[in-house]
């Protein structure tokens, strides 16, 4: 066992996760903008870029990285003259970077030394990313808990501490005939999910899950024991969970009991609080707001300022039912001219034509697009 | 009624006979007797509410600070013990609350723990009211005195809250406490002399060694040498969560025993599994921070290594405790050098504000603005800070209402006062601990009398003034460490492992 060797091996290859992520970005934007991504910054900017560039695999791909582990990356790049400093055009462009001729091909070479297209291949969407977390987390404390169940003994300490989510396990599991029917369909339906996998994926998804007769491992410790890079294992457990998701969002029907846990329903956009994701569902159904108050049972002011939240959140919204785009332009025009935010103040401007709610969702759609 | 008592132990809780201690205590507390508890960690604190609480009519609260063991707790009472219990605390939402608190109206539920933030909430106390409480009992209750190590505001209300619920009987119990400390607890909840019950602290099966280190390179090789030969399961204790991630890849590389890290930093699930490991003895020793060993129920600890100095003497005898429970012999060393000191100083100058800092929390408090997280992070203040601050400002303000108002200055001062004398006691404790490790005198007798205990017995060895032998703690048990065996690998197989058929 040689831990030094995949530190090493592990940097080596964060900096072609973020050299591959960057490809796209150079010249356009900053550094920052890859660091964002890979992240999983909820900043419209981010989400925009994101789209914008097809880099759906690398969103969020390290949520908890720091900037300290950033630093170390960029330094690492430009060191090896992977990617080098380029002033930005134009008065107000920021700094942006470019990737050098060495710095595209090593990208290609990690791309398919270490298999990125396969790895990358299940995440054709935005939100898979936002999925992966809450998936794991139901999977690991279900199989727990039917493990524990089929073992005959119910006194263990849950791996999974999250609250929602316990409490989500513990619905699936409240009545008798759902416990048979998950005791007795769930080993088959992990089966047949993960019987297509490569065997790597399938040996890294099972070892981390807890149970009866196993504690599971930790990424870290299974880094360890195989002797690989701990960021080669990310890749594959990531891909391996949204291969999972894709593939029981599309055969709900072959996976009963285990498409239940990427069901639709109650499901929340990430990017909003709670409730205004709540009537975002509902504005998408085609709800108007004085609709959605009564059924939510909420004052009409309060569905406005979800609709606020919405515009500065969900750069793919269509507000012109609440806001013509001819008057979206009024009211930042009057913005820029008085110099101001102030509300009063640019209704006081435009006139008596325009409401407040108008000019907070056109000041919320400015900010959302110049939110760095 | 004694017959009783022990059908219900046994029925309940699967034990033969009571602990020392926990029989005292418990009859007391039947009598209706407000009652002080000391018993040393891991001596069976928790049965001497539990099981009162059967017997009582009404409802048992469990005050308790640490939300972890809450969850532990009331987990175990309802799948191993068949208790009817609950919890309630900050982290649940309204709906799990309003659950819980209907449970207690219908009557459903003999146990709640509670943590004293919790339990200051009006409707809460108007369900208990109702449901007719029989028994507070109040646990680290140590944390109510400004003379204890682990001061905690919130425990300060808890005499007027007792009132509150109709005055039931307290019970309070603790590890760590001096005479000072129990004497207040005392006064505070109107417990009599006669109904102090104090189990012996002193741990006989555990030999007390210390060695002072030069420089971390030192530091560094003893502890690996001793996690090599020591019999484990052990524990080393680091002051910081970097000097656990260093000592663990560095351990890694180099040490024959099975070890991970423990911290606070790492995310919630790896916390879990490494604890889970553990506690299966799928691993030897643990290099943790503090955070880990709270409500571990690990009886066969073997020995705990504290890589740096804690910060006080109840801090230290509380991470020691773990050892041994099972009442085998145990080893705890304990490595110190200059350089710890000045550590937990400069840390006591971060936790405690300066008179300037107290001023602008003031402008803040007056101008009704709430701190967030950039704010404080402006004033470079902790949330603890903060916290205690709100604490002072507040009760400050209620007592001048009573006198005439002081001046804007003056009130500062006197708030940054009181947050002095807290960082004196710590100060106080930190010098404590430091005659601990400098004095000549026998280790166990030092700690003993701290806690005002007069019995020094020991099984084994007594301490390293007093001569002890390393070696004799030291075991064979070499675990090959683990490598990726299987060859062969089934999904079908590794399934029908996971999930077992009926």
């Amino acid at each position: 066992m040689n831990n030094q060797n995949s530190v090493a091996e592990d940097l080596e290859l964060l900096c072609a996760v973020a050299l591959n992520a960057m490809i796209p970005l150079a010249n356009e934007r900053t550094l920052q903008s890859a660091y964002y991504i890979l992240r999983g910054r909820k900043a419209n900017q981010t989400l925009q870029d994101v789209h914008l560039y097809s880099l759906y695999p690398y969103y969020r791909m390290f949520p908890g990285f720091s900037k300290e582990d950033w630093d170390k990356i960029v330094a690492t790049l430009f060191q090896n003259g992977h990617v080098q400093q380029r002033e930005g055009e134009g008065a107000i462009a920021k700094p942006t970077f470019l990737v050098t001729e060495k710095g595209k091909q090593a990208a290609q070479e990690a791309y398919e030394k270490y298999r990125f297209a396969v790895w990358f291949s299940p995440f054709t969407q935005f939100d898979l990313a936002a999925r992966i977390e809450p998936f794991w987390q139901r999977l690991h404390l279900l199989v727990q808990t039917v493990s524990q169940m089929l073992g005959k003994d119910l006194s263990f300490t849950p791996v999974v501490t999250d609250k929602s989510v316990q409490l989500w396990v513990k619905q699936q599991l409240q009545f008798p005939e759902a416990r048979a029917v998950w005791m007795s369909g769930l080993r088959e339906e992990l089966y047949h999910l993960w019987e297509p996998l490569e065997p790597d994926v399938q040996k890294l998804l099972v070892a981390q899950l807890s149970g009866i007769s196993q504690v599971g491992k930790t990424l870290g410790q299974l880094a360890k024991q195989q002797q690989v890079a701990r960021v080669y294992l990310t890749l594959l457990f990531r891909y391996g969970l949204a291969a999972s998701i894709q593939r029981l969002m599309k055969e709900a029907q072959t996976f009963p009991l285990l498409s239940r846990l990427v069901s639709q329903e109650n499901r929340l956009d990430p990017r909003l609080s709670n409730s205004a994701a709540r009537t975002y569902a509902m504005v998408q159904r085609g709800l108007t707001k004085a609709e959605i108050a009564t059924r939510r049972n909420m004052k009409e002011s309060t569905v406005e300022d979800h609709l606020v939240e919405i515009a500065l959140r969900c750069p793919e919204w269509d507000e012109s039912v609440y806001l013509p785009p001819e008057m979206r332009s009024v009211i930042v025009a009057a913005s820029e001219k008085l110099q101001t935010s102030r509300l009063r103040l640019i209704k006081d401007y435009v006139g008596p034509g325009v409401s407040y709610l108008q000019i907070r969702l056109a000041l919320a759609r400015r900010q959302g697009e110049t939110n760095g | 009624m004694d017959k009783d008592l022990h059908f219900y132990l046994q029925e309940y809780f699967g034990y033969e006979t009571f602990r020392p201690g926990q029989a005292a205590i418990i009859s007391r507390v039947l009598n209706g007797q407000s009652v002080l508890g000391l018993m040393a960690t891991g001596g069976g604190k928790s049965v001497t509410y539990q099981l009162p609480a059967l017997l009582l009519p009404g409802i048992t609260v469990v005050v308790s600070p640490l939300i972890s063991l809450m969850v532990d707790q009331v987990q175990q009472l309802r799948t191993k013990r068949r208790i009817q219990a609950a919890y309630l605390n900050s982290t649940q939402d309204p709906a799990e609350s309003r659950e819980v608190l209907q449970k207690i109206a219908a009557g459903a539920c003999k146990l709640l723990y509670i943590s004293p933030e919790k339990l200051q909430q009006s409707y809460v106390q108007h369900a208990l009211k109702r449901a007719r409480v029989s028994l507070v009992a109040i646990d680290e209750a140590h944390c109510i005195s400004a003379w204890g190590h682990d001061f905690r505001t919130d425990y300060l209300r808890l005499p007027d809250t007792v009132k509150l619920l109709g005055n039931p009987p307290v019970l309070a119990v603790t590890a760590t406490a001096t005479t000072a400390v129990r004497n207040e607890i005392c006064t505070l909840f109107g417990i009599a002399q006669e109904n102090v019950v104090v189990q012996t602290l002193n741990r006989a099966n555990i030999a007390y060694d210390l060695a002072e280190v030069n420089g971390e390179s030192e530091r560094r090789q003893l502890t690996f040498e001793l996690v090599d030969r020591l019999e484990g399961p052990g524990i080393v204790y680091c002051s910081t969560r970097q000097a656990v991630d260093v000592l663990v890849a560095a351990y890694q590389l180099e040490g024959k025993r099975r070890v991970e890290g423990y911290h606070g930093g790492m995310n919630s699930m790896e916390r879990m599994l490494i604890q889970t490991q553990f506690l299966a003895g799928e691993l030897d020793v643990i290099i943790a921070t503090n955070a880990f060993g709270m409500g571990i129920d690990k009886p066969d600890i073997r020995y705990v290594i504290h890589y740096q100095m804690p910060a006080s003497l109840e801090a230290y005898s509380q991470e020691i405790g773990r050892i041994g429970r099972d009442g085998q012999p145990g080893y705890a060393m304990l490595l110190y050098g200059p350089e710890d000191v000045q550590i937990h100083q400069y840390m006591l100058d971060k936790e405690y504000p300066t008179p300037l800092q107290v001023q602008q929390f003031l402008q803040h408090h007056r101008a009704g603005v709430s701190m967030d997280a950039q704010a404080l992070a402006l004033l470079g203040m902790s949330e603890e800070m903060t916290a205690m601050l709100t604490f002072y400002t507040e009760r400050a303000l209620a007592r001048a209402q009573a006198s005439t108002p002081k001046e804007g200055d003056n009130f500062a001062r006197d708030i940054w006062q009181e947050t002095e004398k807290r960082k004196a006691v710590k100060r106080k404790k930190l010098s404590e601990m430091v005659s601990y490790v400098l004095a000549d005198s026998c280790l166990r007798k030092h700690l003993n009398q701290y806690f005002g205990e007069a019995d020094d017995s020991y099984h084994r060895f007594c301490c390293t003034r007093c001569g002890l032998q390393r070696g004799a703690y030291e075991g064979e048990r070499t675990v090959l460490l683990q490598q990726d065996v299987q060859n062969s690998w089934s999904l079908r197989q590794a399934l029908d492992m996971l999930l077992p058929k009926k």
